[in-house]
This record gives C-alpha cells, sequence and structure tokens, in this order.
C-alpha cells in the first residue's frame, strides 16, 4: 500500500467515526442525555477497571471467530451471514456431546475431553456451513440467503436441545441444560478466559493459511480474477466448499468457547443475547476492514470496546444498547461508502 | 370443514400481505436493477415506527402510512448511496438490515419505553362488501382489512404495469440491459431511484402490518427473517411480479401449516415446524433452480461511460 493510500485509509475511518459518534451525540441529545458522559462511558469503560477489560476481551474472543466466519467467504465475493447459525451449532453440538459422554458412562479425564469437544464443534460449525457452500457451490444458492436461513434453523436445534427434557436442568425456570461435567470445561486466568489461546491461535493458522497455503494462494487468486483463476485450473466449486468449511468451523469453535469457557453449559438465552450480537458485529467488523484477516483481531477488539460501553450506557445511564448498534451500522455505512469514493476512483 | 377451509384462508391471505407485499417490492427494485436485500431492515424499521405512530395517534392508517414512509426513507439512501458511490449492493443492503434492526428496538425504546402491559395497537378498518362478503370461501378473501384490498390493488396494479404499459416494459429493459435503455433515452438513474423507492415503501407497508395487524403488539425482532425468506421468494419467482405473488401466497400458506401443526401435533417438538418454512426456501429453491433467471444488470452498478 502507498503512503498517499494509508493517508486516505486513515481519514476515511476517522470521519467514518467521527459521524458516527455525532449522529450519536444527536439522539443524546434529542433525548435529554448528558452527551459528553455518554460519550466518555462508551469509549472508556473497557479500559477503567479491571472488570470492564476483561469483559472486552470475553467479547473480542468469540467476535474474532465469528468475524472470520464472514471475512474468509467474502475474500472470494461470498456473503457468510451465517456466522451466528455456526457459532450456535457448532455450541450445540459440542454442549450434546460433553453432556451425552458422562451420561453413557464415558467419563474422559480434561485432557481428551476438551481437545474432543473442540473438534466437535469445528466439524459441526464447519458442517453447518458446508450446508450453505454446497448449495451455492451446487445450486447456485446464494448464500445471503442460505445462510440466513440456516441460521433460523440453528436457532430452533438450540432450543430443541435447551428445552429437551434428556439435557435440560429440571430446577432452572428458562430452559438451561445441566452443566458441562468439570473435565470438559475451561477456566480463567486473571479473569480473562483460557480460550484466548485458541483465539491467537486461530489468529496465526488464518494469518497462514490465507499467506502461506496453496488454498490461501487459490482464495486470493479468486478473489482478484475469477474468470483468470478458473484459467489457471482453479477448482472454484472445491474452493468455496473448503471456504466455507473453514468458516463454519472457526464460528463453531467460537460457539464451543462459549459453551464450554463462558456458560459451561447451554443457555436457550445464548440463541439472542450473545449468538445474534457476536453473529451481527462480526459482519460489521469484517466490512470494517474490508475482508482483511489482518486487521480482523484490532476492528474486533475496538468493537468489543464498543460493545462493553454499551452495555455500561444500559446500565448506569438506562440508554437503550441498540443506539451503538444503530452507530456502528452507521460506521460501516459510512466506511463503506468514504471507501468507495476515495479509493476507488481511477 | 367448510369454517376450518374459510379460517384457513383468511389466515394465510393475512400472512401473504407481508410475504407478497415484501417479495414484490424486491422485485421491483431488481426490474431496474437493485437488488435490495435490505428488507428484513426495512420491516423492522417500518415496524416499528408504524407501531409507534398508530399506538400514539390511536389510528392504524396513519401507521401504515409512516411506515411507508421509512421504506421510502430506507429505499432513498439505498439508491442514493449505490448510484452515487457505486457501493456494493449486499454490502449495503446488509449494512442497512443491521441498521433497521438497531433503529426498531431503539426508537420503540426511547419512545415508548418499557411497559407493564404491552401496549396495544388499534383497530384497522375491515372492509365488507354487502351479500357477497357473507358467502363462504369468498367471505375469506373479501372480509379483510383494508391493507389486503390494498395489496389486490398493488397485484392487478404491476400486472398491468410492467406488462400493458410503455413505461413498464421500459422499466423491465433497464433491468435487463441498462445501456441499450440509456440510447432510446430512459434516464436509467432515476428510474432506479424510483423502482427501488417506491418497492421499499411497498416493503414498508408489509413491516407495519406486522405489528399493527398479525400481532397487535410490537416485539423486537417482529419481522423472524420475513425479509430474507422474501429475498428468496423473489429470486425463485426470476423477478416476475406474478411469481413473486404466488410464492408469497405459497410461503404464507406453509407459515400458516408449520403454525397448527405446532398446535395439533404432540409427538415432534415443536421446533422442527418452526424450522420448517426456512428450510422450505432452501428447498424450493433447489427445485426450481433450472427456471431461475436474473434480469442482465441486477447487482451491478450502472454508469454512462
Amino acid at each position: 500500500m502507498k503512503n498517499k493510500d494509508l493517508f486516505r485509509v486513515i481519514i476515511i475511518y476517522f470521519l467514518s467515526i467521527f459521524f458516527a459518534f455525532v449522529v450519536i451525540s444527536i439522539i443524546a441529545v434529542l433525548f435529554r442525555y448528558d452527551v459528553i458522559k455518554v460519550l466518555r462511558t462508551l469509549l472508556t469503560t473497557s479500559f477503567k477497571t479491571s472488570f470492564g477489560f476483561q469483559e472486552t476481551i470475553k467479547k473480542t474472543i468469540p467476535l474474532i471467530f465469528t468475524t472470520y466466519a464472514f471475512t474468509i467467504p467474502f475474500m472470494i465475493k461470498f456473503f457468510n451471514i451465517g456466522g451466528w447459525g455456526q457459532m450456535l451449532f457448532g455450541g450445540t453440538i459440542t454442549a450434546v456431546v460433553g453432556l451425552t459422554l458422562p451420561k453413557i458412562g464415558i467419563n474422559l479425564p480434561s485432557f481428551i475431553m476438551i481437545p474432543l469437544l473442540i473438534i466437535t464443534g469445528i466439524l459441526a460449525g464447519g458442517f453447518f456451513a458446508l450446508i450453505a457452500g454446497f448449495l451455492v457451490a451446487k445450486f447456485d444458492i446464494n448464500p445471503i440467503i442460505s445462510t440466513i436461513m440456516l441460521n433460523f434453523v440453528a436457532v430452533q436445534f438450540l432450543n430443541f436441545i435447551a428445552t429437551n427434557p434428556i439435557y435440560r436442568d429440571p430446577y432452572e425456570g428458562h430452559p438451561i441444560t445441566l452443566p458441562l461435567p468439570k473435565s470438559g470445561t475451561l477456566g480463567f486466568i486473571f479473569g480473562i478466559p483460557y480460550s484466548i489461546i485458541f483465539a491467537i491461535i486461530s489468529i496465526i493458522f488464518v494469518y497462514f493459511l490465507i499467506k502461506k497455503t496453496k488454498i490461501g494462494y487459490e482464495i486470493t487468486a479468486i478473489g482478484y480474477n475469477l474468470d483468470a483463476a478458473q484459467k489457471y485450473g482453479i477448482n472454484f466449486q472445491k474452493t468455496i466448499l473448503i471456504t466455507f468449511f473453514i468458516a463454519g468451523a472457526l464460528a463453531g469453535l467460537g460457539g464451543t468457547f462459549e459453551v464450554i469457557n463462558i456458560h459451561k453449559k447451554l443457555i436457550e438465552g445464548f440463541a439472542q443475547t450473545s449468538g445474534a450480537q457476536y453473529g451481527i458485529f462480526g459482519v460489521l467488523t469484517s466490512l470494517i476492514v474490508a475482508g482483511n484477516p489482518i486487521g480482523v483481531p484490532i476492528a474486533a477488539f475496538l468493537m468489543s470496546v464498543l460493545l462493553v460501553g454499551a452495555d455500561a450506557l444500559q446500565r448506569t445511564m438506562q440508554i437503550p444498547v441498540e443506539m451503538v448498534f444503530l452507530s456502528q451500522a452507521l460506521i460501516v455505512l459510512f466506511i463503506v461508502t468514504f471507501r468507495e469514493r476515495f479509493l476507488r476512483r481511477k | 370443514m367448510l369454517n376450518f377451509i374459510n379460517s384457513f384462508i383468511s389466515q394465510t391471505i393475512t400472512y401473504a400481505v407481508v410475504y407478497t407485499l415484501t417479495s414484490l417490492g424486491i422485485v421491483i427494485s431488481g426490474r431496474a436493477g437493485i437488488f435490495n436485500v435490505s428488507g428484513e431492515g426495512i420491516m423492522l424499521a417500518s415496524a416499528s415506527i408504524g407501531f409507534i405512530v398508530s399506538f400514539l395517534s390511536q389510528n392504524a392508517i396513519l401507521g401504515f402510512i409512516s411506515g411507508m414512509i421509512m421504506g421510502a426513507l430506507f429505499g432513498f439512501i439505498l439508491s442514493y448511496i449505490h448510484e452515487s458511490y457505486k457501493v456494493n449492493q449486499f454490502i449495503l443492503g446488509i449494512s442497512l438490515v443491521i441498521l433497521g434492526t438497531g433503529l426498531s428496538d431503539l426508537m420503540y425504546k426511547l419512545i415508548i419505553g418499557v411497559k407493564l402491559t404491552a401496549p396495544r395497537a388499534p383497530k384497522t378498518p375491515i372492509i365488507k362488501i354487502p351479500y357477497i362478503s357473507n358467502i363462504p370461501i369468498i367471505q375469506a378473501f373479501l372480509n379483510q382489512d383494508i391493507i389486503v384490498y390494498f395489496l389486490y390493488f398493488v397485484i392487478f396494479f404491476a400486472w398491468w404495469f410492467y406488462y400493458k404499459t410503455k413505461i413498464g416494459l421500459e422499466t423491465r429493459a433497464i433491468g435487463e440491459n441498462p445501456k441499450a435503455a440509456d440510447v432510446v433515452g430512459v434516464n436509467v438513474t432515476r428510474r432506479r431511484y424510483l423502482s427501488t423507492i417506491i418497492g421499499s415503501m411497498l416493503i414498508g407497508i408489509s413491516g407495519a402490518y406486522l405489528p399493527i395487524v398479525i400481532t397487535g403488539t410490537y416485539t423486537p425482532d417482529i419481522s423472524a427473517g420475513r425479509g430474507f425468506m422474501a429475498v428468496g421468494i423473489a429470486i425463485f419467482a426470476s423477478w416476475k411480479p406474478q411469481r413473486a405473488i404466488l410464492g408469497g401466497f405459497l410461503f404464507a400458506a406453509i407459515e400458516v401449516i408449520a403454525f397448527r401443526l405446532q398446535v395439533i401435533s404432540q409427538k415432534i417438538p415443536y421446533q422442527f415446524f418452526l424450522m420448517l418454512p426456512f428450510i422450505s426456501v432452501l428447498i424450493i429453491m433447489m427445485i426450481f433452480k433450472k427456471q431461475i433467471e436474473f434480469p442482465a444488470s441486477v447487482g451491478k452498478p450502472y454508469s454512462r461511460e
């Protein structure tokens, strides 16, 4: 990237975020909230207390996974809106495996159980995304449609497991499964979930996948020019399937860690509270970095700062969290518009 | 039995308003070359504003009008950003979905707030045609609220416009070949604006219909994926208005059937019935794969050089 371009990119991000905050401020003024306090809460909650920082990291980890789930198919110009569903499906199947094994008398030690559950999440999420990949490769069904339809299927499936008498905790008012066995859960270190290690591994994995492997090279080539890539003998259909599998596997992994590290059981509300958030914000975060896999962790962290700030706004000032969702959608709209305006002009 | 058929058809028509208006809205903008995937966002934003206005004014019609205006606003944003900056229509659409989702709950929480009992929307006027509206079966069609009649009008108008008028033919031509349409003097950009805005207005009305008529109150995420299913309908209808209408009624029927089976069935968990409409979208798209055609320019930006 040339220096002049880099300068423009910085200006674009700055302007977009600035405009989005202007919109937030206008809404805050209209509904008689203290604007300075709103902005301060939004931006600094993550850094003021260690609890705020831990919360930010807790949100960053799943967000990294769902952002990659959108980013990798986006590199070959497909929209995987299904990060949400793949995450839920991965988490649900993980919970099923984790709860069923001790029930049928198999008690595995931690060092077998954890890898087993992680592989389960990878396969379940990957399989779920592969349905959409198959539908586009064989039937030419736009993944925007198929992944969203599958999201709703995954929500109902989670619901089915959480309310199922075999798994359900009879003493809970809401549909929640029994807790996972101790050997199937991960802990925290200084309030930060162990899954951060796997998030970092995934970042390195995606980097190597894109930059150093044949499949990464093929993905990049298709992204630049599909016709040319096919002329050079790249199998487009196969690449679609592989990208969707990887995307779903990462999202599924995100779901697995939510289940085994954060909740330690399967909660029906997971679909709406965290799942929908990470699914939607995964798409937004990825659009902010223009599908560039290297920028994902940074953008995911900044996005989480705003999410934690939004929670704080709701708690302390009773401002609906949706205000921040709105502003983030606006940031993306501004960024894609400015990017088109200032970078692609020939 | 007659009663059962009657209530089934009547309920299907109520849901068909949502599916048909939304998919027609998507078809209308697609005909001019704009692939509007933001239906879900428009529906949510319009549902929220429509409910708020109708609740505060105690007038359902005002609610529908404000939903329509919200739709027009979204349509304008979509066509303006796309036409002026050539931003990818899918990226734009997805961002607008998220914008609409955030906006809908935000408006509701800021203006109505949290209430102990869910506020109810005012009654929508029902139109009865003397004598005819009492005949069984026909009763299901002609003993409905005003928006259902609006749907009948839109169906007729869309057919007449696209197949019987010169402007309609020209608009179809834009979707197929914008350059050729431009050469013969059609203002492509203006038509794209108009088509997207009018299409989004229809989506806005269908969004407002959800809280005002179908549920009677506003709940978060009220459209529950129907905006995206409508995109599926528009695709498998190959952007043909008549097929989009059929598709709208078909999915309305599927939703009603799934809903009724869920009540009757004891053995199969209800969640699987709730999956049914979404899975049928995919299955129907697979079945009709061979017949699906896209207007050649849909999804692509147009510039004159």
